[in-house]
């Protein structure tokens, strides 16, 4: 036996040794003490408090009545922190069409209207200049005025212009509009169709297109009025899809004849912006065409919108 | 411990138990039904119908009939091969017991099993949830009361009372401590295992108990298989001498109690299994070893399967901490840590705290039956490993978060300990550096200083309901600063029930109503309970159920996003009619077709 952890029948410690030792020498017990019910005083208020720093029906109806009087068409409405959008909507959501809730980006809106609680702001103001600002109790309106890019096509809405076809190994397959979408015959999920997809778990409307195994799915729009720049966004539609598999997609664009490789889109893209300058082409009618491939293109939703501007 | 003593601390342990119960029971039904809790509901009734038919058998002389195979799938294969069936079938008994029937009247036909006349019943209870629901809440007692017994061993009345009240007031914990789950009565079979274990090491009559508990704690819900492995991780830390020898230390009487009987039991306790033994409990382990990864929002981001890349890993690793440091009462964390410093300050062989339970050996040889009796039995690892031990579990990233804090339950219990702990060590400094002639101040000060510590949980816990999960403590700026974060604001459709009144006013349309994330077993169970009409509707699950509806509700939670895109899509408006919020955070939309 040679437990060196044995000691035998304890002696017991003397209380003011252990009394000592709860806490550092060095500590002021008072003050510790003093802190600790501070803290627990400050807590209490808070939790108190905190129920009634939140806006009410009269906050937010008195906010959209400011936003109504003044609101132009084309306008834009946010609201900051985001994960306030849904009660903006219900007071403000008649103004907010549903291809402005799914908006490419912000970029196109001159006029941003910003209802903002808790001190937040939103990215769609970035880079204005406040031309109004008003409290009504727990909320403020704010109008940004700012530089916009003017849409000149609008791919998304556009889509019926669009000439769709599957371009396999040895042919091009040409596909035809049926109904809502662009349809490609022999393969059910091979078209293109104007939705509103979830990318990152937003909600953008655009244009889904799956890609093909062994194939190029083209999609061609013959005669575009080029802008200073072509913004095309892409991403991959469906959380559970995403999670589903893990293949990338590829988007090449061709404008003009001259093909632009867009980022590679994967389950962690989110909803990818690319910038395509086009000053050089301002003013021109040329077609502009979308390929899309994918090397493991099983569950791979792919989703892009595209405008010109400028 | 003087018998007067001993007295006072029975009548604090009743009066935190029967308080434990009537909050749970005062605020119980506010708070709606989740998917899980309305399936085992459901599979309680369900079970409760095999008893039945035995006393059936029984006074037909025929009691085999009920052990047959088919008899047996026929009521225990519900909510199986998921989870084992003691909670689910003390809420059976319970409803069984205590419900007010009015089982024969319109809602007839939503029982799980043929309603066959009248329920004689000692009807407690106007509501069915809240008999289903009586159980957990029993087991929630249980666990305050136990932590005031464990905390009483080292700390003085005052500080072990507000470990007890620290354990219950945690919006978290509270959420989970009146619903007819399995998450909190894990907690509560958690602490009771480790008490037993902790006891055992000097009283080898705790051994055998440690081993029933366990038993029982497999038979609440899967979180049972860890519990060895944290008690096995503080047995080897207290046992370090032999280690240090080289030499192994023998396996403990709790842990061949443990070992042996745990299985029996678990096995005993769940009829679905008796058919095919090996196939069934293989069936059960896999289910949880193999776990979908169901969405869940941390962070800003949407969780559904194990990270690949290395910066996500370390993300995700964070979760239970973070989750922790979010959701538990500020103070509560606070004292916590004090607590940690001082069980880390204490020297080995010593009492926590002078009146506590000694730590000095009191035997000279080592033995299976007391094997902490003869070395200092390492209190401080003992709740390190119980309080840290879970929370690293669901650390490792390829493990699912969906449940958020309630995977990792069992830690709070000993958290709140530590809470305790620390409050005595502050206590004991107060009444140290207090002149003598403030003695009077310095008998109240611990007593005061407990009270004013727990007011902040208590409000906090009281604030958060019946949303709790959706809330989030002062570091993360209340339900506002959960939302701003990304963090969870709720799973599996419970919040819906405020809005129960509304929606059922909206006649006609709500004959065709789309439910959501509201399974059709909860829009049973509020039918049954009078709290939504019998012609209310339902569309069924996901597109197609927008579709065909006129009114329809969406719960935020970011994966949801697609069904909000279906609603602006079918319904043609981005504009909802009504948002459910808290602190103006939107939980719930209504939305419907056509508004303006």
């Amino acid at each position: 036996m040679d437990n060196d952890q044995v000691v035998g029948p304890a002696p017991g410690p003397t209380p003011s040794a252990m009394n000592s030792r709860s806490l550092p020498r060095s500590a002021p017990p008072l003050l510790i003490a003093a802190a600790v019910v501070l803290l627990a005083l400050v807590e209490t208020a808070a939790a108190l408090i905190a129920p009634s720093r939140a806006p009410t029906d009269a906050d937010w109806a008195a906010a959209a009545r400011q936003v109504r009087a003044e609101f132009r068409p084309g306008d834009l409405i946010v609201a900051a922190p985001a994960w306030a959008d849904p009660i903006l909507r219900v007071h403000l959501g008649d103004l907010i069409p549903i291809e402005v809730a799914g908006r490419l980006d912000d970029d196109r809106f001159a006029r941003v209207w910003e209802v903002s609680q808790r001190g937040a702001r939103a990215t769609a103001t970035t880079g204005g200049t406040v031309a109004l600002e008003q409290r009504f109790g727990r909320l403020t309106v704010r109008r940004i005025e700012r530089q916009a890019e003017p849409v000149g096509y609008d791919f998304v809405a556009r889509w019926a212009d669009a000439q769709v076809s599957r371009v396999e190994a040895a042919r091009t397959v040409p596909c035809r509009t049926t109904g809502d979408r662009i349809q490609c015959p022999d393969l059910s999920f091979n078209f293109v169709h104007r939705q509103i997809v979830e990318v990152d778990n937003r909600l953008r409307e655009a244009l889904l297109a799956q890609p093909v195994g062994q194939a190029v799915v083209a999609i061609e729009y013959p005669a575009v009025r080029l802008g200073r720049v072509l913004v095309v966004a892409t991403g991959l539609h469906d959380t559970w899809m995403r999670k589903a598999a893990r293949g990338t997609v590829e988007m090449r664009v061709i404008v003009g004849g001259q093909p632009q490789a867009l980022p590679t889109t994967s389950d962690d893209s989110g909803w990818t912006r690319t910038r395509i300058d086009t000053t050089a082409r301002a003013g021109q009618v040329v077609p502009v065409r979308f390929e899309i491939t994918s090397p493991a293109p099983y569950a791979r939703h792919f989703a892009f919108a595209a405008e010109a501007r400028g | 411990m003087g018998g007067t003593s001993r007295r006072a601390d029975r009548l604090i342990t009743l009066g935190l138990a029967l308080g434990t119960v009537l909050w749970l029971l005062a605020v119980e039904g506010r708070e709606g039904f989740g998917r899980d809790e309305a399936q085992y509901m459901r599979a309680g009734e369900r079970y409760w119908g095999w008893f039945e038919e035995l006393a059936t058998n029984l006074r037909q002389g025929k009691p085999g009939r009920s052990f047959g195979a088919s008899a047996i799938d026929r009521y225990w294969s519900d909510n199986a091969p998921d989870h084992p069936v003691i909670m689910k079938t003390l809420s059976g008994l319970s409803w069984r017991a205590f419900h007010t029937c009015t089982c024969t009247g319109p809602a007839r036909g939503l029982h799980p099993i043929p309603v066959q006349g009248r329920h004689w019943t000692l009807p407690l209870f106007s509501r069915d949830s809240t008999a289903f629901r009586f159980p957990a809440i029993l087991f929630a007692a249980l666990l305050v009361a136990m932590v005031f017994r464990f905390a009483r061993a080292w700390l003085p009345p005052s500080a072990a009372a507000a470990a007890a009240v620290l354990t219950l007031a945690q919006p978290h914990y509270f959420f989970h401590a009146q619903i007819a789950c399995f998450d909190a009565p894990i907690a509560t079979m958690a602490f009771a295992v480790g008490f037993a274990y902790w006891k055992s090491l000097r009283d080898p009559r705790w051994g055998i108990a440690a081993g029933v508990l366990f038993g029982v704690a497999l038979g609440v819900k899967h979180n049972a298989w860890l519990m060895p492995f944290f008690l096995v991780a503080h047995f080897l830390w207290m046992r370090r001498g032999d280690l240090r020898a080289r030499r192994l230390p023998r396996p403990p009487l709790a842990f061949v109690a443990m070992l042996v009987l745990g299985p029996i039991i678990f096995f005993l306790h769940w009829p679905w299994l008796w058919n095919a033994p090996v196939a069934r409990t293989r069936a059960y382990v896999v289910r949880h070893l193999d776990h979908e990864h169901y969405n869940f929002e941390y962070l800003g981001w949407n969780w559904n399967q194990p990270p690949t890349r290395t910066a996500m890993k370390l993300l995700r690793a964070t979760a239970p901490f973070v989750e922790t440091g979010f959701t538990v009462p500020v103070t509560t964390l606070a004292l916590a840590a004090f607590g940690a410093a001082a069980l880390v300050r204490r020297r080995r062989d010593e009492a926590l705290f002078p009146d506590g339970e000694s730590e000095a050996p009191v035997a000279a040889q080592p033995s299976w039956l007391r094997p902490g009796a003869d070395v200092d039995r390492a209190p401080g690892a003992f709740v390190l490993f119980q309080t840290l031990g879970p929370l690293c579990v669901l650390a490792v990233p390829s493990t699912p978060i969906f449940g958020g804090v309630k995977h990792f339950l069992t830690a709070m219990p000993y958290l709140a300990l530590l809470g305790g702990i620390g409050l005595t060590s502050i206590a004991r400094g107060l009444v140290g550096a207090l002149p003598i002639a403030r003695a009077r101040l310095g008998r109240a000060a611990p007593a005061v200083l407990a009270f004013v510590v727990c007011v902040p949980a208590v409000i906090e816990t009281r604030r958060s309901h019946p949303d709790g999960l959706g809330h989030y403590n002062l570091l993360a700026g209340g339900f506002a600063g959960g939302a701003s974060l990304g963090m969870n604001r709720q799973f599996w459709g419970y919040s819906v029930l405020p809005m129960l009144p509304d929606l059922e006013a909206r006649a006609p349309e709500n004959r065709r109503l789309f439910w959501h994330d509201v399974l059709s077993d909860a829009i049973s169970m509020y039918k049954r309970e009078g709290r939504l009409a019998m012609g209310v509707g339902d569309t069924g699950f996901g597109e197609d159920g927008i579709k065909r509806s006129e009114i329809g509700i969406l719960f935020y939670e970011k994966h949801w996003a697609k069904y909000e895109g279906w609603f602006w899509e079918f319904y043609g408006t981005t504009q909802p009619i009504y948002v459910r919020a808290r602190e103006g955070v939107p939980l719930v939309t209504l939305y419907r077709r056509g508004a303006r």
